[in-house]
């Protein structure tokens, strides 16, 4: 039987432990509500840029734009690999490490071979674990963004990736991240994001009485690499949602175990104090006896 | 009267109605009134004025696209 005191350390680390919890817990829920107005807030713009794209789409062919949209057949392929810069949430990292892991063993293992597989960390936490793997190449070190997540931030960050690969330094590039669906749920999705996938507008609304300042191709220089740094943008509130998403529901898990631990400890305090003072009762009547006798 | 809509990925900066609004296209400044055509637009550093009952309101942009139609104008920086 565990001595009291003992129990009654445990007792109390345990409920330091739960008191940190809880409050993780509350601070993860505000950011999260954070991230999710950020998303609400990028809806309207992300709307705006689509509307406009639709009344440009019968010049999209430009050849001029053809980088943009064709496949390349030289160049690296750009892996951007999306986690959190902290833990304590869950599965959320290790889902996007094991996911790239599986990807360069299989799909990718040739490009990794031939070291054409290059790999920009977004958070710290996919950064430290891939570094450790070694032969990967990273073109830079890791990128701190989601201390201050805005979208000026962001499209520093997706400019150079797209100034890169308008240079022909990748054939394509990637990302994996996590998608947000609700606090509860992330979707783990490997999405291309350059060249860009072409899907046929089927919208017979085109108004094409607009004039064109200074022109469509001119325009559409200017609306292509937007709407991608909105993409990327998206990719980034995508994660940092479901990565207090993520959080919240194991602090939640994590404060509900303590819980359980903490019933499951005090009966054995209890048990062990019952067992204690019976000892002594017992200990008294019996040292009484013996001095009756 | 015009709709004006100043959009930015991170939030709305203005929305609401105006009487002018003066922007920095690529090729010059120019002033949507109401009744302008349509417009597709890029825009260029410089300043987003907007005029309500002679009041004016400024905005300070890098760059942008704007989108007139129908009295509703859609900045988006």
């Amino acid at each position: 039987m565990a001595n009291l005191k003992e129990v009654r350390g445990r007792i109390a680390s345990t409920i330091s432990t739960q008191q940190i919890t809880k409050a993780m817990k509350l601070v993860s829920a505000t950011k999260l509500r954070k991230a999710q107005t950020g998303i609400v807030q990028m809806r309207p713009y992300e709307k705006a840029l689509s509307n406009i794209l639709v009344n440009l789409s019968d010049s999209i062919d430009d050849e001029r734009l053809s980088a943009f949209f064709n496949h390349k057949d030289s160049g690296k392929t750009l892996l951007v690999v999306i986690t959190s810069d902290r833990g304590l949430c869950g599965a959320f990292n290790a889902n996007v490490i094991k996911k790239v892991k599986t990807l360069i063993a299989g799909t990718y293992n040739e490009l990794y071979n031939n070291k054409q597989l290059e790999i920009l960390p977004i958070g710290k936490k996919g950064y430290d674990t891939l570094k450790k793997d070694g032969n990967l190449i990273f073109n830079t070190k890791h990128i701190n963004l989601f201390q201050d997540l805005n979208s000026i931030n962001a499209n520093a960050v997706a400019n150079i990736i797209l100034e890169n690969y308008l240079k022909n330094e990748y054939s394509s590039v990637e990302v994996v991240y996590n998608q947000f669906k609700n606090a509860a749920t992330q979707v783990l999705v490997h999405d291309r994001f350059l060249p860009v996938k072409v899907t046929v507008s089927t919208e017979t609304t085109l108004n094409n009485d607009y004039i064109f300042e200074p022109g469509k191709f001119e325009i559409l220089q200017e609306l292509i690499p937007r709407t991608l740094k909105t993409k990327f943008y998206r990719y980034l509130l995508d994660s940092f949602a479901s990565e207090h998403g993520a959080r919240m529901i194991a602090m939640d898990k994590a404060t509900e175990n303590a819980g359980e631990l903490l019933k499951s400890f005090r009966l054995q305090y209890n048990q062990a104090r019952q067992a204690a003072i019976t000892r002594e009762i017992s200990e008294i009547v019996g040292g009484a006896a013996a001095l009756e006798g | 009267m015009l709709e004006v809509k100043i959009i930015t990925p991170d939030t709305t900066l203005f929305e609401g109605n105006a009487d002018a609004i003066t922007l920095p296209g690529a090729k010059g400044s120019f002033q949507v009134l109401k009744g302008h055509a349509p417009v597709v637009s890029n825009l260029t550093k410089g300043e987003v004025k907007l005029e309500q009952n002679g009041k004016t309101e400024t905005f300070s942009i890098d760059s942008g696209i704007v989108e007139v139609l129908n009295n509703k104008v859609i900045v988006l920086v």
